[in-house]
């Protein structure tokens, strides 16, 4: 390299130097290309695999194999940016224990058969099933992480085919309070903001969720911010210290399920310091109450409905004298002074405030009711669909918006609407050609009534797609024996050999990712389309593709005629109709494969997306005439829903004095199929733990590193400790993240759920720890 | 010899300038230690990870001084002769005040925010552990140059650098991050060596793409059920 | 013999066509950033002349919102020759 030539070097160096100084997160083609990559490699776009932020990746693929992967600098969402388990995630397709070949149990043994075989005897027995025993008793558990177009065939299969709505995902354990709070409070679903609200932002105000770890690359977007900007600041509202915490300006800890008790002090105080936008409640809020004392849902077949009352503001205001600040300082363990100075950020009528959370506030056994409190707080001051000011509910899995909520994989929903009402019913009988009573109007299960059921007998085949429940349902030490018995038929579609191929009779390989065309959902409503890029090995195939060739096995060829090579295309345009108008249009497919994703409502006429909901200087959908139009509603009014506080289930006693919290790591993506298949990420987290608060480990003799056993009333799991390490928990709390299908926490949680939500409560129940 | 030229490399300090007059204006900053409130006392704190996003502030500003063309950067081999072995603390060259009134003020002054010292024509290192403050527990002066007795010591290599598991994704970490809350300390900033320092000082969530992986045969490298 | 390097912001809207205007303009290398509207120019002339030259151009382009001058290099004669190079910083 000759003088001049490294003059110019240095000197393009320090001017992207001083661009990145201005702009943090700039990417020029040079961070990116040349010397880090051989030549001859194709990229391509896809949304990650992983968590709900969404990532653009671009996967390089040379001579038919994925080689390297980056991010797309083209995404509006991590404009290039990814994280670690985004970067290396296409290394688990080359782990050597990949399911390959369809396994049928034969005798106590699982035997290769071909893939025609394998489906020929799960439609057989599906449909003798039904037969025998009646359409509610065969069942499909899908997920979060399925694509839409997998997701969609199975709706139509088990509601418009069969005519069973024995249909729910794990989306019910992650997303479903959030899910709930939105209708309760909106009448709608899924956030009216979008990541952009980053951008504008002055405060970011996080509620039990450990966002530098699980949405890390939108973190990394709030840590740019506040570098870039002098006004902008980060709280961590959280039961545990973690990584979060140290890198926000201020970390509160509560005490677990105090947060009810915080968020009406905090609406306490915007109304006795005058910091509610009068003008805004009147017009566009409407107060209502429930009912109390409502359940854990710990007994089998327990159901609840609530009931609205509605009330007006001087009885919502005499019901929050109840949480004064001082007054419920014993009850969250946060000062009155804490509380206040919370307020005075969501009060203050010059700061932009959006707040964000995730599993702390939905996995809770008063979830919805959580969400409902934190909707109640920014809409008191009138803080809601404007950029940078507004409540952000943060979705776990990749498409648990586009797929489980936005088709509806659950046992109460349709693509549009619900079972129950007549018009959607009558809608989804249209579309999907089926007659209009075929489609069942009683909503059957929730997902853990539905592995309750299996137990009981009562669901005698159960298909399971894209998901680990032996690792990830509650109560594991219940559920794992329920599937054991001979009574259900279980067939289970994955990429990779899980507890729960473990108790399979049908295995049926399938292709990851980007072994298969597909589109996703993010948590900002940004649908993704991705085109195939390698071939599946061996038999493996797409589950939709199993899906659709089950269903002709059974007789429903003329419902599903899509095409082998396009299925996922046609499945997508007829999935569309359902979601035609300015509320919820979803992008046409040219669109969707041009552009790094497109959040809907999309408007056909102008090519532009709604990114602010309800508010008519964003969203077309609005009623021109009102400024704010909840038009989820049929008022048009979002709802304030008085919450009261109301204790856990079990809380630590004199003999399981501890409480448990259990959640993720950066490194390892739920139950670990795929993440612990990577061995960089293996490498750097290679089993579970349990996190102990140094004071506490003293007592009880542990150091670091020691095997201790967790007890819960349900099971046992043995556990190494670990003492400041990655997480610091409270006294009196431990930790334990979940991705480990040999050190199994789940044996040991509670399967008690949220009344309105049904979703499962894994950060809250009672153990005792003791050295082995 | 006849007339020559004489190459000399930068006329513009654009750069230079802003970056000594930033250096002048580090001691007026607010002490990057201490100010933010500790999340936990004595009994329990997370040594890793929350270094990093104290020196944030100033990882914007690191940058500006890459290209100052002051000279005194420190280079890797610099970085590890002062060390015994890689991991090491490394020892002081430079006279030091043995009994200090307040040991981590004392070489926190400039060990804690950094700066260009010209007496040493060096940029002080950062350091790691701006928490530990009991320094010369562990780090000491050089006062002699030869052995007490003879030695057959030989300094361990240092870890292998730019392992990468696909081509293009972040490097792993090749070192344990104990003792070592600062990224930036030695990835960023003038002290830092040339040769590990990073593109981007300015996205401090470093462990959301970066994790340890020391590469030790006692690690299993592939998980198994 | 200048080689020096800039931070060009294009006017709103206009970053492609600006990139394309500096891509024909003489002793210019661009390298625009992959997400944001921002470009770095890197300028490589042959002495003061062309320096000036270049200036004029790279001033009049009327997609060119701002120009900020980042770092320069230059060889300098030594004393005997009583000639050295003046260059504004800008």
């Amino acid at each position: 390299m000759n003088r001049r030539h490294f003059l110019k070097k240095a000197a393009a160096a320090s001017a992207m130097a001083a661009v990145a100084a201005m702009l943090p997160g700039v990417l020029f083609a040079s961070d990116i290309e040349s010397d880090h990559f051989p030549p001859g490699i194709d990229w391509t776009k896809a949304p990650c695999r992983f968590c709900g932020v969404g990532c653009g990746i671009l996967v390089g693929v040379q001579n038919g194999k994925a080689v390297a992967v980056k991010g797309d600098p083209n995404s509006s969402v991590n404009k290039g940016m990814l994280c670690v388990k985004g970067y290396h995630q296409t290394m688990c397709i080359s782990s050597a224990d990949r399911l390959t070949k369809a396994l049928v149990k034969k005798h106590g043994k699982y035997v290769e058969t071909s893939m025609e075989e394998a489906l020929d005897l799960v439609a057989a027995k599906m449909k003798e099933t039904i037969d025998r025993h009646g359409k509610d008793a065969v069942a499909m558990y899908t997920s979060g992480q399925s694509t839409i177009p997998e997701g969609y065939v199975a709706s139509k299969l088990m509601k418009g085919a069969i005519g069973t709505n024995n249909l729910e995902c794990n989306a019910r354990l992650c997303m479903a309070s959030a899910v709930a709070g939105f209708l309760t409070t909106f009448g709608a679903d899924e956030p009216m903001g979008c990541y952009e609200d980053i951008d504008h932002a002055n405060v970011f105000i996080l509620w039990g969720n450990n966002m530098a770890e699980m949405h890390p690359v939108l973190f990394s977007r709030l840590l740019d911010k506040r570098l870039t900007r002098k006004d902008v600041s980060i709280i961590d509202l959280a039961t545990r210290t973690t990584r979060t915490s140290k890198a926000a300006d201020k970390s509160i800890l509560f005490k677990p399920q105090g947060d009810l008790a915080i968020a009406n002090a905090i609406c306490y105080e915007l109304i006795n310091n005058g910091w509610v936008n009068k003008s805004f409640v009147e017009k566009h809020v409407v107060f209502r109450k429930g009912k109390t004392d409502i359940g854990y849902g710990l007994e089998d077949k327990f159901a609840f409905k609530d009931e609205a009352q509605p009330i007006d503001f001087e009885q919502y205001k005499s019901f929050l004298e109840d949480y004064r600040p001082d007054k419920v300082e014993a009850l969250t363990g946060v000062s009155a002074g804490d509380i206040k100075f919370l307020a005075s950020l969501y009060g203050n009528p010059n700061k932009k405030v959006v707040s964000f959370w995730c599993m702390g506030m939905n996995q809770h056994t008063r979830g919805t009711w959580m969400n409902n409190l934190v909707y109640n707080i920014h809409l008191l001051t009138g803080k809601i669909s404007q950029p940078g000011n507004g409540p952000f509910s943060l979705t776990g899995q990749p498409s648990a918006c586009g797929t489980a909520r936005e088709v509806g994989t659950f046992t109460h929903k349709l693509p549009k609407g619900v079972v129950t009402n007549k018009k959607h019913r009558e809608l989804a009988a249209k579309i999907w050609k089926v007659p209009y009573d075929r489609i069942p109007d009683k909503p059957t299960y929730h997902a853990t009534e539905m592995f309750r059921a299996v137990d009981r007998g009562e669901i005698k085949f159960i298909w399971i797609q894209a998901t680990n429940p032996l690792v990830s349902l509650p109560k594991t030490s219940r559920y794992r024996p329920g599937m054991q018995k001979k009574s259900c038929f279980i067939v289970v579609s994955d990429v990779f050999p899980t507890p729960t191929t473990d108790v399979a009779d049908v295995i049926l390989p399938a292709a990851w990712h980007i072994e298969k065309s597909g589109l996703y959902g993010n948590s900002e409503r940004r649908t993704q389309y991705w085109d195939r890029m390698t071939d599946a090995p061996g038999e493996a195939m797409p589950d939709a593709w199993m899906t659709i060739e089950v269903a002709r096995r059974m007789g429903y060829g003329d419902l599903f005629p899509y095409s082998k090579e396009k299925h996922h295309e046609e499945i997508y345009n007829e999935y569309r109709q359902f979601h035609a108008g300015k509320q919820h249009n979803m992008a046409p497919l040219a669109i969707l494969k041009k552009r790094s994703g497109v959040i809907w409502p999309y408007i056909e006429e102008t090519g532009k997306s709604t990114l602010w909901r309800y508010n008519s200087k964003y969203d077309p959908a609005c009623d021109p005439d009102k400024d704010f139009d909840f038009y989820g509603n049929a008022d048009g009014k979002a709802v304030i829903w008085q919450r009261p506080y109301e204790a856990a289930p079990e809380m630590p006693d004199n003999e399981y004095p501890f409480w448990l919290n259990t959640g993720r790591v950066i490194e390892h993506w739920h139950t670990g199929s795929m993440t612990r298949r990577i061995p960089v990420l293996h490498q750097a987290v290679p089993h579970a733990y349990v996190e102990l608060h140094p004071d506490d480990a003293r007592q009880l003799g542990i150091v670091n590193g020691q095997k201790v056993k967790v007890i819960s009333r349900r099971g046992t799991t043995i556990l190494p400790a670990s003492i400041n390490e990655r997480g610091l928990p409270a006294r009196g709390q431990v930790f334990v993240p979940f991705f480990d299908e040999k050190m199994l926490i789940n044996d040991v949680t509670l399967d008690a759920f949220c009344p309105i939500s049904k979703e499962p409560d894994y950060k809250k129940c009672a153990v005792r720890i003791e050295k082995l | 010899m006849g007339r020559s030229n004489v190459i000399i490399g930068f006329w513009i300090v654009l750069l230079a300038a802003a970056g000594l007059i930033f250096i002048t204006s580090l001691s007026e900053e607010q002490s990057l230690t201490g100010d933010k409130a500790e999340a936990t006392g004595p009994s329990g704190s997370l040594p890793v990870e929350e270094g990093v996003f104290r020196l944030s502030g100033n990882a914007v500003e690191f940058m500006r001084l890459y290209n100052s063309g002051i000279q005194g950067h420190m280079d890797i081999n610099g970085y590890y002769s002062r060390r015994a072995f890689p991991g090491a603390p490394p020892v002081i060259p430079h006279p030091v005040e043995e009994f200090p009134e307040n040991m981590g003020k004392y070489c926190l002054q400039c060990h804690g925010k950094g700066g260009y010292v010209a007496q040493l024509s060096a940029f002080a290192p950062l350091t790691p552990h701006a928490d530990l403050i009991n320094c010369l527990q562990c780090h000491v002066p050089v006062k002699t140059s030869g052995t007490f007795a003879a030695s057959t010591w030989i300094r361990p290599a240092a870890p292998e650098t730019g392992r990468q598991a696909l081509p293009g994704s972040p490097p792993v970490i090749p070192h344990d991050l104990q003792m070592r809350s600062n990224c930036l300390s030695c990835h960023g900033g003038p002290s830092a060596p040339v040769e590990i320092r990073v593109s981007h000082p300015e996205r401090v969530n470093c462990l959301q793409c970066h994790v340890p992986n020391e590469g030790t045969s006692n690690k299993n490298t592939i998980w198994t059920r | 013999m200048p080689v020096k390097s800039y931070i060009a912001f294009p006017r709103v809207g206009m970053k492609e066509q600006l990139i394309e205007v500096l891509k024909k303009t003489p002793h210019c290398e661009v390298m625009p950033a992959l997400n944001k509207d921002v470009l770095v120019l890197v300028t490589d002339t042959a002495d003061d002349q062309e320096e000036e030259a270049l200036r004029q151009i790279l001033y009049g382009i009327k997609e060119l919102a701002h120009l900020n001058l980042v770092s320069g290099y230059s060889d300098k004669i030594n004393q005997t020759d009583e000639k050295s190079s003046e260059h504004d910083n800008e």
